[in-house]
């Protein structure tokens, strides 16, 4: 029996860290294990995923996994997010494991072949961590769907976050907090059926019959991306408070920030990465933040 | 040169931005920060040759943040790259091909790895040819696209991921930063600036000064990274203040050799309040305080501004370095 | 004194005398013909030459164009690129150690479909250093995307380089091309070439209009980062397509030079091969004695003939099969060395005809001429002869690598001096 789980998060909110616990995991409890991450020019707040894979036989897969039977969600806004799709290709019978405040029923209702756990990783690892460490939480909710033992599991929280450089104290509250995650939830009975799919290959002259030349010529046409959803804090102006200064306009990194016709600074929240350099710089304090929906 | 300025607050930055909002930088980007404030002076007209760095990975296809011209080069050849460009618009435009409304300012933008490293032999090519482009360098001290490794910027006693802080080598990175503004300036580069986003206005200024010059024009602009110096994205600006008020980065220009420092801070902050705040520096304070080292940083950065001071003829306060 | 034959038709139905030119003074006479506009130059022997004269002529004004001497052939490329992008018609020249310097950009300028015009003066490469040619060089750019057209004479040279602007600058192609000659074998040997007329060359060379070149009006970037594999994957495929494309628009040029200057070129040239049985297959320069070796067989009663390979980018696949299927033999002569593999044409030639019916029975893999080692008239037939042998079974199948026993005295004395001892 194989196990092909996909975690998706956030740049630095610890997938590769998840999937290395996990892969450990596996691998303290006697199965054959692997684990990657996609290694691309990831950055803080854009979507990028993990892999393990752990088996009783040899691995005989490689590379990105298509067809998980398990996705762990570190961050319910990459739901939406077509650049993460993090259910694409989970198995009937598979089970996706969602860091969320919401409901379970209301994250994935068109997949009824599939198991939906949602549980509030951030909320806890704010109460047990003083901090959004989402990695141990993750893999501890996958690791006991998985049926992974749990001194193994446990070891290897450990073992992976001193490797990544935390303090003795941290390494201690992090294994804390995977205790308690692993101990809220029970095995499943993972029995899972890959989605049908087609394969149509395209013929080189159909790939070719374009110009094929790299030129973008829509030149800034970024905004479509909508890094919005990078954001963990949203600014809020108060325009009572607010005197035009510019500063918060100037030193927006993003150009999130514009002025509108009538003289006043906006925020462009589709593409606002919630750096709240705004926040520190406003000699006003004419900017709040507030919490993002869902997990944060 | 022109010294009449149309920048005297932050209030008369151009509105336009050239950058669009959507580019894949971190969160707090001190580097993206410059390329959009230098875009806005230089208005729209604009050819980027680029280098491999982070700004390389912001401009991935399909979508293009700059609504003006581009070209990834490689690592090495940046200012190879402009000097195509420059002389294919030049000799388009002689020869009648091409209208001069056509013509464009030609912006070489790399990091520091680029600026000070591999793509040195290229740049001192181009400032020997006097090629007419801007250099903008966003220096934020190490390799940061492949995960903050020490570059010629590295300063002293910052760790990075190739010079770990570890119990037989404590300090980190024991290089001194490399001098690339003095580097410019004895090749004879007509306009050498450093920036500091964190201040705007001179930032404004010394781009539109740069204008009215002809030839090679490096700005170095210290680009603050949440990612590799490990702090809070929301303080990228507050942590380039501090450099500048500990006089860590001195916001100069020489204009045609001659050095002229655009802000002397009456006195300067301890190089402990700028260097407490990042996590790259985190060993110089925990477990234990490594004075010694600080006190080496202290000791480098007043006898810079003493020197400068003697020079310029201006005094500054600095703090005990004993 | 010329004769008859020796006068060329100027495709006005002139006869021309011609004059003697290197190879190098081809090259940039032909880059000037081409009324390039800008020549990005580093120097490097034996290629030097290309870039002095061209200096030259623009400092004189008798040619229109900016010249600048950069300070590495790996920045040298860059700006060449750079400036084909911008919608300039780039030239420039390398040679050796200065190719391999810009290797990394070949693959930018090609993956940028920026049509410039290179032209390789082929030397070996170090360790150890030495001056004189072999292609080792120039077929360390074989994937890079560039097109490639090998020059066997300096009359070669020049159309070479006009074809290639013609072809590199096809909307149906747009990518740039390296033209070869061997160092000093044609670099600097003077031999006869008639330059086209100016006339003729414009009519010929339309000016470049490359589809989406930097504009301020019209503002597009180029080389932007790609994420994802698949995205990479269709470049690629595009590049290989056009490439591909490159040999009937080459086809079409040639016809369309043909009937202004009254030369022919085909991607491949065969000489002799009506009733041929026996096949030399080789490429550049030393394909003069190759067709002086099948001469000298002919008067032996052997009916031998030669392929000569002018594109190997694209490879002419569909021209090697028809010109070497029903052949009993052949032999691939590589000026060239992939250590541990052996010539690197030959696994080329072999591939293109591994799924013929007639296919010759025999393809024998032959490498000679390393580092401009000379090549006798006996070591060329001895190909022939040793073609013949393996083909009748009288021999077993071995790979040829080409040194003469008086060679090897030398270097047994040289290797003695060198290390001591008797």
């Amino acid at each position: 029996m194989m196990l092909r789980v996909r975690f998706h998060g956030r740049g630095g909110q610890g997938a590769k860290t998840a999937s290395r616990i996990l892969g450990d995991a596996a691998f303290n409890d006697g199965y054959y294990s692997q684990d990657f991450p996609i290694y691309g020019a990831e950055r803080r707040g854009a979507p990028v995923a993990a892999f393990t894979r752990f088996s009783d036989g040899e691995i005989t897969e490689r590379g990105f996994i298509f067809s998980p039977d398990i996705v762990g969600v570190m961050d319910d806004s990459l739901i939406d997010d077509p650049l993460a799709n993090p259910f694409a290709g989970l198995r009937k019978g598979g089970c996706a494991v969602v860091n969320t405040t919401k409901r379970s029923d209301a994250l994935l209702a068109d997949r009824k072949d599939a198991t939906i756990i949602a549980v509030d990783l951030t909320g806890m690892a704010l109460k047990m961590l003083g901090k959004a460490v989402l990695s141990s939480g993750i893999a501890a909710a996958v690791a006991r769907v998985a049926g992974i033992g749990e001194s193994q599991f446990l070891a290897a929280v450990a073992e992976e976050l001193r490797e990544v450089g935390l303090s003795e104290e941290m390494v201690r509250k992090n294994v804390e907090l995977a205790m308690a995650v692993y101990g809220q939830l029970a095995p499943l009975e993972l029995r899972t059926e890959e989605l049908p799919t087609k394969l149509e290959l395209v013929p080189l002259a159909v790939v070719v019959s374009g110009e094929g030349m790299e030129d973008v010529t829509r030149t800034g046409n970024s905004a479509v991306r909508h890094t919005g959803n990078w954001r963990t804090f949203k600014p809020v102006i108060d325009y009572e408070k607010c005197t035009d200064c510019m500063i918060c306009y100037a030193y927006c990194p993003e150009s999130a920030m514009s002025v509108r016709e009538d003289g006043r600074v906006a925020i462009d929240y589709d593409n606002c990465k919630g750096c709240m350099i705004c926040l520190t710089e406003c000699p006003l304090r004419a900017i709040s933040q507030t919490m993002e929906g869902g997990t944060r | 040169m022109s010294t009449a300025t149309r920048f005297r607050t932050l209030k008369d930055m151009p509105k336009e931005d050239y950058l669009s909002a959507g580019n894949t930088m971190c969160a707090g980007c001190g580097g993206i920060l410059a390329v959009r404030i230098f875009h806005k002076v230089l208005g729209p007209n604009v050819a980027w040759v680029n280098a491999a760095g982070c700004m390389t990975i912001a401009m991935s296809y399909p979508l293009s943040p700059l609504k003006s011209n581009w070209i990834y080069t490689a690592f090495a050849s940046a200012p190879a790259g402009a000097q195509g460009v420059r002389d294919a618009l030049d000799v388009l435009v002689a020869k009648g091909k091409l209208p001069v409304s056509e013509d464009m300012k030609v912006v070489v933008v790399t990091g520091d790895g680029a600026a000070y490293g591999i793509g040195f032999q290229s740049t001192a090519g181009a400032i020997d040819r006097h090629l007419d482009f801007y250099y903008l360098c966003y220096d934020n001290e190490a390799y940061g696209n492949t995960g903050f490794q020490m570059s010629s910027s590295t300063p002293y006693g910052s760790a990075s991921k190739t010079t770990p802080p570890t119990a037989a080598n404590p300090i980190g990175n024991t290089h001194k930063k490399m001098d690339l503004f003095e580097v410019w300036r004895a090749q004879g580069a007509p306009y050498v600036a450093t920036l500091s986003n964190s201040h705007g206005v001179d930032f404004l200024k010394k781009v539109e000064k740069g204008g009215t010059v002809k030839g090679p024009k490096l700005y170095i602009d210290f680009a603050a990274c949440p990612t590799g110096w490990g702090y809070d994205p929301k303080d990228s600006i507050e942590l380039e203040k501090l450099a500048v008020q500990t006089g860590v980065w001195p916001l100069k220009e020489a204009v045609d050799g001659v050095v002229k420092h655009t802000l002397v801070p009456r006195s300067l902050l301890p190089v402990k309040e700028y260097l407490k705040r990042q996590e790259r520096f985190s060993h110089l304070f925990e477990p234990a305080e490594m004075t010694d080292v600080i006190r080496t940083i202290q000791s480098s950065v007043n006898a810079y501004w003493a020197e400068a001071g003697a020079r310029e003829g201006f005094s500054v306060k600095v703090p005990d370095s004993a | 004194m010329p004769t008859e034959g020796d006068l060329a038709d100027d495709g006005g139905g002139h006869a021309v005398k011609g004059k003697l030119l290197t190879g190098n003074a081809a090259a940039a006479s032909a880059a000037r013909l081409a009324r390039v506009d800008y020549i990005p130059a580093y120097p490097i022997t034996p290629q030097t030459e290309i870039i002095e004269t061209i200096a030259d002529w623009v400092r004189e004004g008798t040619m229109d164009a900016k010249f600048v001497q950069l300070e590495s052939e790996h920045s040298m490329m860059t700006a060449a690129g750079t400036a084909s992008l911008a919608g300039a018609r780039v030239f420039t020249a390398t040679s050796s150690q200065g190719l391999l310097y810009a290797m990394e950009m070949l693959y930018n300028v090609s993956g940028w479909r920026a049509p410039m015009v290179l032209v390789n003066v082929s030397r070996a490469l170090a360790a150890p250093i030495v001056l004189e040619p072999d292609h080792n060089d120039v077929l360390a750019a074989r994937d890079s995307g560039f097109i490639q057209l090998h020059s066997e004479t300096c009359q070669e040279v020049a159309d070479m380089v006009l074809l290639a602007y013609r072809v590199a600058e096809d909307s149906r192609v747009m990518l740039p091309a390296i033209v070869n000659l061997d160092g000093f074998y044609l670099s600097f040997t003077r031999e006869r070439v008639v330059l086209p007329d100016q006339k003729g060359v414009d009519s010929f060379l339309p000016p470049y209009q490359p589809p989406h070149p930097l504009r301020a009006s019209q503002p597009v970037a180029k080389g932007t980062a790609v994420m994802e594999g698949f995205v990479y994957s269709y470049f690629k495929y595009n590049m290989h397509a056009a490439a591909v494309r490159a040999k009937k628009v080459f086809s079409e040029a040639a016809r369309d030079y043909k009937e202004l200057f009254g030369r022919d070129y085909g991607p491949v040239e065969g000489y002799r091969l009506d009733d041929a049985e026996y096949v030399i297959v080789m490429s550049n320069s030393f394909t003069t004695l190759g067709r002086q070796a099948v001469n000298r067989m002919r008067e032996r009663g052997v009916p031998a003939g030669l392929l000569k390979l002018r594109m190997v980018r694209p490879f002419p696949t569909e021209e090697v099969v028809a010109l070497l299927k029903g052949r009993k033999a052949a032999a691939v002569f590589d000026q060239n060395l992939s250590p541990g593999s052996g010539g690197i044409l030959f696994p080329e030639v072999a591939a293109s005809m591994y799924h013929v019916r007639d296919r010759p029975q025999t393809i024998l893999p032959v490498v000679g001429g390393l580092g401009g080692k000379q090549l006798t008239s006996d070591e060329m037939t001895s190909i022939f002869e040793e073609m013949i042998a393996v083909n009748s079974g009288s021999k077993p199948l071995a790979p040829m690598f080409l040194m003469r026993s008086e060679e090897m005295a030398k270097v047994k004395r040289a290797v003695a001096l060198a290390e001591g001892g008797s």
